[in-house]
């Protein structure tokens, strides 16, 4: 597929592995160009590789000076990969502490006991819905990426992800709480013994299992949201109101992020904790991307079943 | 940029000024790629381009510098490009052929009728010494 520039003493083979290589990061239709260029003109196998870096450089770097990018990340790459940080590291930290609980205590003779399904039951589904709607939210916010022009999206879902490992590197959402408590001369909570300490103790509930997460209910939710966000039904409906369910998921996710009823003065925040069960229900809303999935399933369904038919 | 040109130019020519200030007149690299694709007609294309510039200016012309030049172009709207079709030449590969608009021929006439306005009595054109 890819010819070696057999006839051309310039580019030698083995450079021209490097060049296709690196090639791979320009567009389909400037790549043919370069590759066809280098061949018919040359330069050196040391200059070829120059040369197709350059360009690979200059392209990749070009949209850092979009303003349009800038205005992307504050606006939508920043906020979201900072919320989505913040509810995964509650969510992984709730799955540590179960499985924990689970498999690191497991005794048969607890399997006999009523009470022991009862809270396996509640937990099982406590973890489900957060997870659920955290994969959800991840989607939504993927979905609205993915709504950015073309020119941007690669960038901005670089940057994404670039900040999303930097947060939770960081731990990000408890420093920034602390830090925004301090200029709000708010007094920070007192250091408490860490009652989870058998568990951190733990490398893999400490380290891996946050990055399991972020991986499994962020990141792969995110990707697959940009992917649907790039290629929306052709309704007009469905272009105006994805889209709009998407912001309202992620206003909602807004209200789960650590310190939000700080934002508030004091008789929002009682109002907020006297109502807090309805609050705390409101995610519950964001699931909506399963419920297009399975309308997209079933639509995919039956007009199999109409083809078959005909 | 513009500012660095009109400093190297503005004890020159008022005119000249002016004409930065308005125009946004083409840099030297852009007015090499217009007069070489204007040159080269039909057969006007990267690799094409980028001999044309070598030889006449004796340095090495870059990949990168050519095609992120030709965008800009091609957004100003002096050059048109589109893809060719694949030649045995080049492997199978495609060609970038360029085309020079009419507003490119007159942004290159105009950055020329500058450059030769500009450079008279320069000790360059007329042999002088070049210190006093």
């Amino acid at each position: 597929m890819d010819n070696q520039p057999a006839d051309d003493p310039m580019i030698s083979r083995e450079s021209w592995p490097v060049v296709l290589w690196l090639s791979r990061w320009l567009e389909q239709s400037e790549r043919e160009a370069v590759l066809g260029d280098l061949i018919e003109y040359g330069g050196g196998g040391r200059g070829a590789i120059a040369n197709v870096l350059g360009l690979v450089v200059r392209r990749r770097t070009a949209v850092f000076l979009d303003w349009k990018l800038w205005v992307a990340v504050l606006l939508i790459v920043l906020p979201l990969s900072y919320l989505l940080s913040a509810v995964a590291q509650t969510a992984a930290s709730l799955g540590a502490v179960y499985s924990w609980m689970y498999l690191n205590n497991w005794d048969w003779a607890l399997t006999r006991d009523a009470g022991f399904w009862y809270v396996l039951r509640e937990m099982a589904t406590n973890f489900g819905i957060t997870c659920m709607v955290l994969a959800c939210w991840s989607w939504s916010g993927g979905f609205l990426m993915g709504l950015l022009p073309k020119a941007i999206l690669r960038a901005s879902r670089n940057v994404f992800i670039v900040l999303l490992a930097s947060f939770q590197f960081g731990e990000a959402p408890s420093r920034v709480l602390q830090l925004w408590m301090h200029f709000r001369g708010l007094p920070l909570s007192p250091p408490i013994p860490d009652v989870n300490a058998p568990i951190t103790a733990n490398i893999f509930y400490r380290v891996l299992c946050p990055w399991i997460v972020l991986a499994a209910l962020v990141a792969l939710p995110v990707m697959s949201g940009i992917r649907q966000g790039r290629s929306l039904p052709s309704g007009w409906k469905m272009r105006v109101i994805l889209p709009i369910l998407a912001a309202i998921s992620l206003l909602i996710m807004l209200t789960q992020g650590p310190g939000f009823d700080l934002l508030f003065g004091a008789a929002m925040r009682e109002w907020l904790w006297r109502n807090r069960n309805a609050v705390q229900m409101l995610p519950i809303l964001c699931c909506w991307p399963m419920l297009y999935f399975m309308a997209v399933g079933f639509g995919r369904y039956r007009r199999g079943k109409a083809v078959v038919a005909q | 940029m513009v500012w660095g040109r009109l400093i190297l130019i503005g004890t020159v020519d008022r005119r000249e000024i002016m004409y930065y200030i308005v125009m946004q007149m083409i840099g030297e690299f852009e007015y090499l790629i217009l007069t070489s694709a204007a040159r080269l007609g039909r057969d006007s294309y990267g690799a094409s381009i980028r001999r044309e510039i070598e030889e006449a200016t004796g340095r090495r012309c870059s990949i990168g510098a050519l095609y992120t030049t030709l965008d800009r172009l091609e957004a100003k709207g002096f050059v048109k490009t589109w893809m060719g079709e694949p030649t045995p030449e080049r492997g199978g590969r495609s060609k970038r052929l360029v085309e020079v608009t009419a507003s490119g021929v007159k942004e290159a006439s105009n950055f020329f009728r500058a450059i030769t306005r500009i450079s008279k009595g320069a000790s360059w054109t007329t042999n002088r010494p070049t210190t006093r």
